[in-house]
């Protein structure tokens, strides 16, 4: 309850933050439309050219591409813009202050930028997702849907304890300004489904990097594909993975000791 | 509870491992293979403790281990080896009941975004340090008595002057009404009214308050101004605690002699004592002589000169703290 609230007014303290810069905000809108078209415009390109791709037919793939911009949207909106202050906090020692808060100091870290005009991105994504689904003519049960949205859940806690672990590297090594680069790369992985990559680098993917948990694999309990066991042990991955990304962090705060002596 | 300390240091001992490196291209290449480190020993074996309300200076060269110590008293570092104890907590466990009892402020580091007014930064700590809103409410209203903020409040912080924004700072770090302040250069780079200014509210607030405060500073008008007591340290050893009005009698035991003399210039001094510049009163030369030795050179000086006019002084502080870092 009391992290809702610092949550309310850390997204107030952005929208007003945000409102300072309407410029920015409209073009952003704006190229965010643009790189959707552009997406959309690979995907018929391929399937001009084949039927499927790895077995998925163009509306699961929009689907997908939806799922993808709801990660990404995480990215654009918490990861990229934290990170940066998170780095910048790092060099200019204001870290400190974030540490000596009497809250949870990850979740300040998580939070503490908030892109708010990506929320438009949101309902992008879920257009996406809903068009997808519709045009596979698939008939989503209230379980698969259900399933679904628990392994969104899961997937993007996956993404969001790979980041911590990332930035938390930040405590060892003070220059890590590369940790974002790195996350992006991997995400870029799971624009695509699983299924093309060959069996090894599926496996990497898969299980290794975590990333496709939150993009190919919600869409496939979508569409009914998994059964129980699978949907429990990714939801499991999602549990097991923020709690070591929470403990990666802890010990490195512990390890953090200020940017001067 | 029994009456305790709100801060109590015991033995308190930082070492950092540094990488060593020699420069040159041979070097950096070995050196990422096989890192050699230096221990480099920051705060060594410092024990002290500050009673409730308390104003202390904390004193010594850049380097001697004040930042490091007050890293280790707010909790942002562990000790090598030895403890402490501020308001009954380690504050390295970081516990939110200790966090919420105490501030470190740090004039060199900021805590207000620059983006936003410091208005919203203050209602984010609100929401951080879960103040009431009566509380916050009369806590902002005094602050703002003594610091003048209303006028700043509005605007984004990055338009502030310096001095505005440490005022801010300041203030941003007290809303939580800390028992125990920890301030890290809090005047730097303030012009001499700024300054100022900072030291009556501190002064202010710890009357107001009762807050215990400990503090370090370049300035030592700051540590004149607000401490009755001081602690030096240097290479990581503390090196005096006591009374600021002590420490001349222990470190430096001198006096100085100002005497005004007809032809100021042609009269040889040095056989009384060392001859210092005075910058402050060019009418007078200066001698330093050891505290015994006062009245002897004061009747030596008035049979063998001319003189108009002769005073016996305490050296100034400032220059007897820079010999206490000497020593």
């Amino acid at each position: 309850m009391r992290y809702f609230r610092l949550l309310a007014t850390l997204l107030k303290v952005n929208i007003q933050m945000s409102l300072a810069y309407r410029a920015d905000t409209v073009v952003n809108i704006l190229l965010n439309l643009m790189w959707l078209g552009w997406e959309l415009l690979g995907l018929s390109i391929i399937f001009n050219n084949t039927e499927t791709l790895g077995g998925w037919g163009p509306g699961e793939l929009i689907a997908l591409l939806g799922v993808f911009r709801l990660v990404n949207t995480m990215m654009a909106a918490l990861i990229w813009p934290n990170t940066e202050k998170f780095n910048q906090s790092v060099r200019d020692g204001s870290l400190d202050y974030t540490l000596l808060q009497p809250v949870n100091s990850m979740f300040l870290v998580t939070f503490s930028r908030i892109t708010v005009w990506r929320i438009w991105d949101l309902v992008l994504a879920f257009i996406l997702i809903a068009v997808g689904v519709a045009m596979t003519g698939a008939t989503a049960t209230a379980v698969s849907i259900l399933n679904f949205v628990l392994l969104t859940v899961s997937g993007t806690i996956v993404i969001y304890s790979l980041w911590i672990v990332l930035i938390a590297f930040t405590f060892w090594f003070t220059k890590f300004d590369n940790n974002v680069t790195i996350l992006q790369a991997l995400l870029d992985a799971g624009r695509y489904p699983v299924t093309v990559y060959p069996v090894w680098l599926r496996i990497i993917v898969t299980y290794l990097i975590p990333i496709a948990v939150a993009t190919t694999i919600p869409l496939q309990a979508l569409r009914g594909e998994l059964g129980l066991g699978s949907v429990v042990t990714f939801i499991g991955i999602g549990i097991a993975s923020f709690l070591a990304a929470s403990s990666v962090w802890k010990v490195g705060v512990k390890r953090y000791s200020g940017a001067s002596s | 509870m029994a009456h305790q300390s709100p801060i109590l240091v015991t033995r308190l001992s930082k070492t950092y491992k540094v990488p060593e490196r020699e420069g040159g291209f041979g070097a950096a290449v070995r050196s990422f293979f096989k890192r050699k480190y230096k221990d480099v020993k920051a705060v060594q074996e410092v024990s002290f403790k500050i009673e409730q309300g308390e104003i202390v200076g904390f004193l010594g060269p850049n380097g001697a281990g004040k930042t490091t110590t007050l890293k280790m008293l707010s909790g942002l570092l562990h000790p090598t080896s030895g403890g402490a104890a501020v308001l009954s907590f380690i504050p390295w466990e970081l516990k939110p009941e200790y966090l919420r009892s105490m501030t470190l402020v740090m004039g060199q580091r900021n805590r207000l975004s620059w983006d936003i007014p410091a208005a919203d930064s203050f209602l984010l700590n609100q929401a951080i340090y879960r103040i009431p809103d009566d509380e916050y409410k009369k806590t902002y209203k005094e602050l703002d008595e003594l610091l003048e903020l209303e006028p700043l409040m509005k605007k984004p912080v990055r338009n502030l002057s310096l001095g505005e924004r440490m005022k801010c700072e300041i203030a941003a770090g007290l809303l939580h009404r800390p028992k125990v302040l920890f301030l890290d250069e809090p005047t730097i780079g303030l012009d001499i009214t700024g300054q100022a200014r900072i030291r009556e509210f501190l002064l202010e607030y710890n009357q107001r308050t009762g807050a215990t405060i400990l503090l370090t500073s370049h300035y030592m008008a700051d540590v004149t101004a607000l401490c009755e007591r001081i602690l030096i340290i240097h290479h990581g050893e503390l090196k005096y605690d006591g009374g600021i009005s002590d420490l001349s009698r222990r470190i430096a035991p001198f006096k100085l002699i100002g005497v005004m003399l007809a032809d100021a210039d042609t009269h040889d001094l040095s056989g009384y004592g060392i001859e210092v510049p005075n910058e402050e009163d060019l009418e007078k030369r200066y001698i330093q002589v050891n505290a015994g030795d006062v009245t002897g050179v004061t009747s030596r000086l008035l049979a063998d000169l001319p003189i108009h006019d002769i005073t016996i002084t305490d050296p100034p502080i400032e220059s007897v703290i820079e010999q206490a870092f000497q020593q």
